[in-house]
């Protein structure tokens, strides 16, 4: 309790300022309509016109509504009046949903007819919910950690921002140096996370560099094994929204997704490595190799669960619709699953593989000096 | 030999190799999460409740990566409790943000994807896509509890006399870096899924405004935001309950020492 007391007296005016941010922001962002320049309405009321139960070929039952919208214009030039709008939506809410009092929309084709406006509704306003869930996370964080917490949600930002650089450079180039453009900034956010997590130190500039080896190896890993055995299994036509260039996005896409866990681990290997270093000054290279093996060993099967569970489960709307439009397992599996399973085995084997590798750098070096 | 089949054996072999025995359980604990996906997932398209299949998955997600993950029965319990509590909490989370913000299923820029597709297909696309939310962080969620208490049992074990109140300062301590690493190994894994996302947007010019208001990137954000949530939050939990767990061992250690002493 104590402990409590002395921490909140220490912290409050921190906490209360982050508090205050955040509820501003928010009151900000669900009053910003005047900065969208598509119009946007408030629902008012709601009428349902038209139920109708739908049947496909494949059994499937679903029910199709029709609503009468009123809504209030919040911004633009017609801003105050009402607005009617006709919205189709079904029960399941693949395309479409069901719009209730309260919520505020996007219109399109807003346009006056004898005396009235209507439009069409295209889409929630949906910002305010994500800038509120980030200040939770913000919030949390420094609540929990402090310092460390801050500096670690700023290297997220941080890496964000790279990442969209990248992408615009990557499409002002026309997708030309894509992997180039990538594994640049796959370098510099993995530099911007270690230095921000860490600090900059000797372990830092060999956790990245044992972990761009890492990396490295699992991708030509994969390029050799797809090299082998023909791609065979892999449908890069199912990939989404992608026109052009796909085993070159694929690539970039692994290579990304594995880096971070790859630090990951690195960074636990190194930090027991420089330990054992640390506490017994002339070390055997074995014994600094075995220790950094061991730590290793236990971190690397959870690592690779983490990402499984991203990858697979990103299929999992896709995969539902497939299997309810008459598909075979297998069909579903290699039209949207094949390639998440093969990162996820790809991000796997840079898991396992930086271990030793690592291991045996970091020995070599440490026992030597 | 397909390129999967390829790669899922060179796995098996270097987790052997490197790991021997965890190795071995390492691999076929991610063999068994990935047979909870298909399970799960055909049991959905069977028209089974989309929550109730993410409460079951959920816990069998979590005791498989924490039972296999780890031989310390100490170790396990403790985290496997915490993780379900943090889970809990995703799963609230979840359903409210959903509310909110509605974001599931497909928007314009999959048509070209669903040509030919019936998508009424009468199972609720809301709940689908919270079971994805939920369960995509099922993974850090579990590798964060674990790595928080062992740290914390480690120090327990080298200094028998050492202060709940000290323990609790390095669990905390332990769980800065576990929670900086896990958010990288989140952001990274979640990056590599979105690039063709973000280049897509980018490729068409769709403005900011525009873009914090679609669809699947709103879905993308809000599973990412709550997977760094569930993180988050694992660390103080699995502190606090590794503690309460070596606290109530003491206490019986206490009672029947004193038993023996009366007699």
């Amino acid at each position: 309790m104590n402990l409590m007391k002395k921490w909140w007296s220490k912290h409050w005016k921190v906490l209360m300022l982050l508090f205050f941010l955040a509820l501003g922001s928010i009151i900000l962002v669900s009053h910003n309509q005047s900065m969208y320049r598509r119009p946007i309405g408030k629902v008012i009321a709601v009428k349902v016109i038209h139920r109708q139960k739908q049947k496909d070929e494949f059994n499937n039952i679903d029910y199709q509504y029709k609503q009468r919208l009123t809504l209030r214009v919040m911004n633009g030039k017609h801003q105050g009046k009402l607005v009617y709008a006709n919205n189709d939506y079904s029960q399941s809410g693949g395309m479409d949903q069901r719009y209730q009092i309260g919520q505020q929309a996007f219109l399109t084709q807003l346009s006056s007819s004898n005396g009235h406006l209507t439009a069409n509704v295209s889409g929630l306003k949906r910002d305010t919910t994500l800038v509120a869930l980030l200040w939770i996370v913000v919030i949390l964080v420094t609540m929990l950690f402090g310092r460390s917490g801050g500096l670690a949600f700023t290297s997220v930002i941080l890496n964000v921002v790279f990442f969209v650089i990248a992408v615009k450079i990557n499409v002002q180039t026309q997708a030309n140096y894509l992997l180039l453009i990538f594994a640049v900034v796959s370098v510099l956010m993995a530099l911007a996370s270690l230095t921000f997590v860490y600090g900059w130190s000797k372990q830092t500039l060999a956790t990245l560099i044992a972990s761009l080896l890492g990396v490295g190896l699992s991708m030509l890993i994969f390029v050799v094994v797809s090299k082998i055995t023909g791609e065979k299994g892999i449908y890069y036509e199912s990939m989404q929204y992608v026109t052009q260039n796909y085993r070159m996005l694929y690539l970039a896409e692994v290579m990304i997704g594995v880096l971070g866990a790859v630090m990951d681990e690195t960074s636990d290997i190194l930090a027991t490595m420089f330990e054992v270093k640390r506490i017994n000054h002339n070390p055997q290279w074995r014994t600094l190799y075995d220790a950094g093996r061991s730590v290793g060993q236990s971190v690397m099967g959870p690592l690779a669960n983490i990402l499984l569970m991203i990858f697979l489960f990103s299929t999992l709307t896709n995969a539902v619709l497939l299997l309810r439009n008459g598909n075979s397992w297998c069909y579903t599996f290699n039209m949207c699953m094949s390639l998440g399973v093969a990162q996820s085995l790809v991000s796997g084997i840079g898991i396992v593989i930086t271990v030793p590798v690592i291991s045996y750098l970091a020995a070599f070096i440490l026992a030597r000096r | 030999m397909s390129t999967i089949t390829a790669l899922a054996l060179i796995l098996l072999l270097l987790m052997i190799a490197v790991g021997g025995k965890q190795g071995w359980s390492s691999f076929v604990s991610l063999m068994l999460n990935f047979c909870y996906f298909f399970l799960g997932l055909v049991l959905v398209a069977w028209h089974f409740s989309p929550l109730v299949i993410t409460v079951i998955l959920g816990i069998l997600i979590l005791a498989t990566t924490i039972f296999m993950g780890t031989d310390d029965l100490q170790v396990s319990v403790s985290a496997f409790e915490a993780s379900i509590i943090v889970m809990i909490i995703v799963i609230i989370m979840t359903l409210v943000a959903e509310h909110f913000v509605q974001a599931t299923g497909f928007s314009n820029e999959n048509s070209s994807e669903l040509e030919g597709m019936s998508i009424l297909i009468g199972i609720s696309y809301v709940q689908i896509g919270m079971m994805t939310m939920i369960l995509s962080c099922s993974g850090s969620i579990a590798e964060a509890s674990i790595a928080i208490v062992s740290g914390i049992v480690e120090t327990f074990r080298h200094d028998k006399h050492i202060f709940s109140r000290q323990l609790m300062l390095s669990g905390m301590q332990i769980g800065k870096h576990i929670m900086g690493t896990t958010l990288n190994t989140l952001l990274f894994g979640f990056l590599g899924n979105l690039l063709a996302l973000f280049i897509w947007f980018a490729g068409l010019n769709y403005s900011f405004g525009t873009i914090m208001n679609n669809k699947i990137l709103v879905t993308e954000l809000v599973t990412v935001l709550i997977s760094f949530i569930g993180v988050i939050l694992t660390v103080p939990l699995s502190t606090e309950l590794i503690l309460w767990n070596q606290r109530k061992i003491v206490d019986n250690e206490h009672k029947t020492n004193y038993d023996t002493n009366d007699k």
